[in-house]
C-alpha cells in the first residue's frame, strides 16, 4: 500500500512540474466545456424569415405580425415582384412565407385559405423544426381569429425536467462526460507511454514494485485527476449552464468513482500496449474521442444510430456515464435507474485493468 | 521558382513519403471510414419515440386516438399503464419519452362538442428531441380532428403548406457528410502535416536543408505538393462517396466544389506547417492539433447548425475553414448555388491558408534558434 502512495505522489508531482501537462489537466477542460457546451445547439432562435406578401390587406398584415411576435422568427420583407426562391439561394434564409392574393377576401368568405411555406431542406432537422414552428403560429392565429369556440381535441402539451428546452441543459452535462473521458485518459496513456519511450520502466522492473501495485499507482495518481477536473467542471455546471443536483447525488458520485477508474485503466492499458507517445495519443483520440462522441447519445439519440451499428454502443463506457449524470441533474429517477449502469461501468473498467496487468504482470521487457 | 534544384526537393519528398506506407492507410482510408461512421451514425431524426398511454376513457374514441397516434412512425407503443403515477415514473427513469393521458370524459366531451383535452408529456431533456416530438404530436391531433369531425377546415382557417426545397426527402445524412469531410480534411491535413514537417526537426536534418541553397518558400513548397495530392486523393475519394454511398445530388458545379476542395485541404496543411513551427517536438506539435480541433469543428456548423449557437458566438465562425467549407460543399452540392453567392466564403478560405503559409515561411529559418 505504501508504495502505491508512493507512486501516486511521484505521479502528481511530475505533472505539477510540466507546465503543458498541467494546462492539459485542468485549463483546457474547462474551456471546452465552456465552448463546445455553448456552441452545440441544434433548436434555432431568431432565423431569418423572408415574406413575401401579395395580399397587402390587414388580414395577411396581421398574419406577418403573428410571425414577427414569435421568437423564433425575424421577419425579412420580400418585395412582390422578385422570385422568392432566390432568397434561399444565399445561405443566411431557411424559409420564405408567400401569402396569397385574395387572402383576406377568401377569409370572410369562410373558404379555406393555404399559405404557402418554402424551406430550405438542405439541413433537415432545422428544417423540420421551422415548418413546425410555422405550423404552431398558424394554429395560434387560426384559434384568434376563429369567433366560435374551438373544438375537437387539444393536446395539452407538458415538458419534462427541461421546460425551457434549453439547449445547453441537455449539452451541458454530455460535454462534461465527453471531456471527462478524454483528458484523464490522454493523462494517463502519456504517463505510461513516456515510461516506455524514456526507458524509465526499466528502473520499476528493477524496483521489488509488483504490476498491481504499478498499474494501480497511475491509476490513482489519474483519479485524483478526475477528481479535481469532474469538481471544476461541476461548479462551471451548476453556475454558467444553471442545471443542479435533482435526487441525492450516492449515484452520481458512486458513478465518478468507477468512471473515474475506468478511463484511467483505459489510459493505462493504450499507454502499456503501446509504449510510444504518439501512437498512445492516437489510440486515445480514436477510443476516448471518436467512440464517446459518436456512439454514446452525446449529440443524438442511440436509436436513431442503424441497428447494424448500434450493439457497438452497449460497449462504449461514456454512454452509461452520460445516461447517470444526466439522471442526476435533470431527470432524478436515482438509484433505481442507475443501479446497473455503474456496474457495467464497474465491468469495462475491470476488463481494461485486467488487459493492462496480463501484458505487465511478468514486469520484464518484451522482446 | 521550379529550377532544378525545387525538382530535387519536390522528388525526395515524393520519395520519402513513397517509404512510409502507414501514412498512405492513414491518410486515405482512415477519413473514408470515418465519413461513412458519421455519417450513418449522427442522425438527429426523431422516430419511434417510446410512447406510454394511460387511457381512462376506455371508449371507441380513445382507442381510435391510440391508434392515430401509433401508426405514425414518430411514436412507438411501449405499453399501457395503470396510473398517472406509473406513467411519470416510466418517464423519469427512461423506459419512456413521451407519454399520454386520455380523461375519462374524453368521448363525453366529444359528443357534448366540447373542447376533449388530452395531456402528453414529453421528456424535455434533449431539447431538440423534445420540439420535433411536440410538433408530430400537435400535427398528429389535428389531423385526426379533421377525421373525426368531418369538418374541413376544422384544423383553422387558414392552413400551411410547407415546401421543402433542395431536399425533398428531409435526408439528414446529406447536411453532416458535407460538414464532416470539411473536418476531416482540416483534422487529417494539420495532423498529417505537422508530423511530416516535424520529423525533419527531431531527426536533426533541418539543419542540412536550411544550409541547402533552396530557398525557404522553395523547401516548404516541396513539402506542401506531395501532401497537396495525398489529401486531393483522400478528398477525391470521399466526395465519390458522398455522391455515390449518400447519394448527394450534385446541383452546382464541380468545379466550385473542386476548387472550395483544394482551398480547404491548403487549409488544413497550413495549419499543420504553422503548428510545427512553433511546436518543439512531435508531441507538442501532436496535442496542438489535437486541441486546436475540436474548436475549429465545434464552432463550424458541421453537426450543428451555426444560427442555433448564440449571437456572440457566431462571429467566430467566419473565418473558420471546415465553416466556409461546409458553406461552399452543401451550397453548390445540395442547393446549386453559383459562385456570385459563395465567393466571401472561397475568399476567407484563401485568406486563411496565405496567412498561415506566410507566417509559417517566415518562421521556419528561426527554428533552428
Amino acid at each position: 500500500m505504501r508504495r502505491i502512495f508512493a507512486q501516486v505522489r511521484k505521479e502528481l508531482t511530475q505533472l505539477v512540474r510540466d507546465r503543458l501537462a498541467l494546462a492539459l489537466a485542468l485549463l483546457l477542460p474547462a474551456f471546452l466545456l465552456l465552448l463546445m457546451g455553448t456552441a452545440i445547439s441544434l433548436t434555432v432562435d431568431d432565423m431569418p424569415l423572408v415574406v413575401q406578401d401579395l395580399d397587402n390587406t390587414p388580414a395577411s398584415i396581421k398574419l406577418v405580425d403573428a410571425f414577427r411576435a414569435s421568437l423564433t422568427f425575424r421577419v425579412v420583407p420580400w418585395p412582390v415582384q422578385e422570385n422568392p426562391v432566390r432568397a434561399l439561394a444565399g445561405n443566411h434564409v431557411r424559409g420564405v412565407l408567400i401569402i396569397p392574393v385574395h387572402f383576406e377576401q377568401d377569409l370572410a368568405r369562410h373558404q379555406g385559405v393555404q399559405v404557402q411555406l418554402l424551406v430550405d431542406g438542405t439541413d433537415a432537422n432545422t428544417a423540420k423544426l421551422v415548418a413546425g414552428y410555422a405550423q404552431s403560429v398558424i394554429a395560434a392565429y387560426n384559434v384568434r381569429i376563429a369567433a366560435r369556440p374551438q373544438q375537437g381535441i387539444q393536446a395539452i402539451i407538458r415538458l419534462w425536467f427541461n421546460p425551457g428546452l434549453d439547449s445547453k441543459k441537455f449539452y451541458g452535462p454530455g460535454i462534461f462526460v465527453l471531456v471527462l473521458t478524454l483528458f484523464p485518459t490522454l493523462l494517463a496513456a502519456l504517463s505510461v507511454a513516456r515510461e516506455g519511450e524514456e526507458k524509465t520502466i526499466l528502473q520499476i522492473y528493477v524496483s521489488n514494485i509488483s504490476a498491481h501495485e504499478y498499474l494501480l499507482g497511475k491509476i490513482f495518481a489519474i483519479m485524483v485527476v478526475f477528481a479535481m477536473e469532474a469538481v471544476l467542471l461541476t461548479v462551471l455546471l451548476f453556475t454558467y449552464f444553471g442545471v443542479s443536483l435533482v435526487v441525492d447525488p450516492t449515484p452520481l458520485i458512486v458513478g465518478s468513482i468507477l468512471y473515474a477508474f475506468c478511463v484511467a485503466a483505459f489510459g493505462v492499458m493504450v499507454g502499456v500496449a503501446i509504449p510510444n507517445q504518439l501512437g498512445a495519443i492516437s489510440v486515445v483520440a480514436l477510443g476516448g474521442f471518436l467512440l464517446v462522441f459518436i456512439m454514446s447519445g452525446l449529440l443524438f439519440p442511440i436509436e436513431n444510430i442503424p441497428v447494424q451499428l448500434r450493439w457497438i454502443c452497449n460497449f462504449v463506457w461514456g454512454r452509461y456515464y452520460i445516461e447517470i449524470v444526466r439522471d442526476a441533474f435533470l431527470q432524478g429517477a436515482g438509484w433505481s435507474a442507475t443501479w446497473w449502469k455503474t456496474l457495467v461501468i464497474a465491468a469495462i473498467g475491470s476488463v481494461f485493468y485486467a488487459n493492462a496487468w496480463r501484458s505487465t504482470r511478468t514486469m520484464q521487457l518484451k522482446y | 521558382m521550379f529550377g532544378f534544384r525545387f525538382r530535387a526537393l519536390l522528388f525526395k519528398e515524393f520519395r520519402q513519403m513513397r517509404h512510409d506506407r502507414r501514412i498512405a492507410f492513414v491518410a486515405i482510408l482512415a477519413p473514408f471510414i470515418q465519413l461513412c461512421i458519421f455519417g450513418f451514425v449522427l442522425s438527429a431524426n426523431v422516430t419511434n419515440l417510446p410512447l406510454g398511454i394511460l387511457d381512462e376513457s376506455q371508449t371507441p374514441e380513445s382507442r381510435e386516438l391510440i391508434s392515430a397516434l401509433t401508426q405514425s412512425q414518430a411514436f412507438k407503443l411501449q405499453g399501457f399503464y395503470a396510473s398517472p403515477q406509473a406513467l411519470g415514473r416510466a418517464i423519469t427513469v427512461g423506459t419512456l419519452d413521451a407519454g399520454v393521458v386520455i380523461p375519462f370524459d374524453y368521448a363525453h366531451d366529444l359528443y357534448r362538442n366540447q373542447v376533449a383535452q388530452v395531456q402528453f408529456l414529453l421528456n424535455g431533456t434533449n431539447a431538440n428531441t423534445a420540439e420535433i416530438a411536440q410538433g408530430y404530436a400537435s400535427e398528429i391531433i389535428s389531423v385526426d380532428n379533421l377525421r373525426t369531425l368531418h369538418v374541413i377546415g376544422a384544423g383553422g382557417p387558414v392552413q400551411l403548406l410547407p415546401a421543402f426545397l433542395n431536399n425533398p426527402g428531409l435526408v439528414g445524412s446529406w447536411f453532416m457528410v458535407c460538414g464532416v469531410l470539411g473536418m476531416l480534411m482540416i483534422l487529417n491535413g494539420s495532423m498529417i502535416c505537422s508530423t511530416m514537417m516535424i520529423k525533419e526537426r527531431s531527426a536533426g536534418t533541418i539543419d542540412q536543408l536550411l544550409m541547402s541553397p533552396a530557398t525557404t518558400s522553395e523547401i516548404i513548397l516541396a513539402k506542401i505538393i506531395p501532401l497537396f495530392i495525398l489529401l486531393g486523393t483522400m478528398t477525391t475519394v470521399s466526395i465519390i462517396a458522398i455522391r455515390f454511398i449518400f447519394g448527394v445530388p450534385f446541383h452546382g458545379g464541380l468545379g466550385l466544389v473542386i476548387l472550395g476542395a483544394s482551398l480547404c485541404v491548403l487549409s488544413g496543411i497550413a495549419l499543420g506547417i504553422f503548428v510545427a513551427t512553433l511546436a518543439k517536438n512531435a508531441l507538442q506539435a501532436q496535442l496542438a492539433v489535437f486541441f486546436l480541433n475540436p474548436p475549429l469543428a465545434a464552432l463550424s456548423g458541421a453537426f450543428t447548425p451555426i444560427e442555433a449557437m448564440p449571437k456572440w458566438l457566431q462571429p467566430f465562425t467566419i473565418p473558420n475553414p471546415v465553416a466556409n467549407w461546409a458553406i461552399i460543399a452543401r451550397g453548390a452540392l445540395i442547393k446549386g448555388s453559383p459562385f456570385d453567392v459563395l465567393w466571401q466564403n472561397f475568399l476567407w478560405l484563401f485568406l486563411f491558408a496565405m496567412i498561415l503559409l506566410t507566417f509559417s515561411v517566415i518562421r521556419y529559418r528561426k527554428q533552428l534558434a
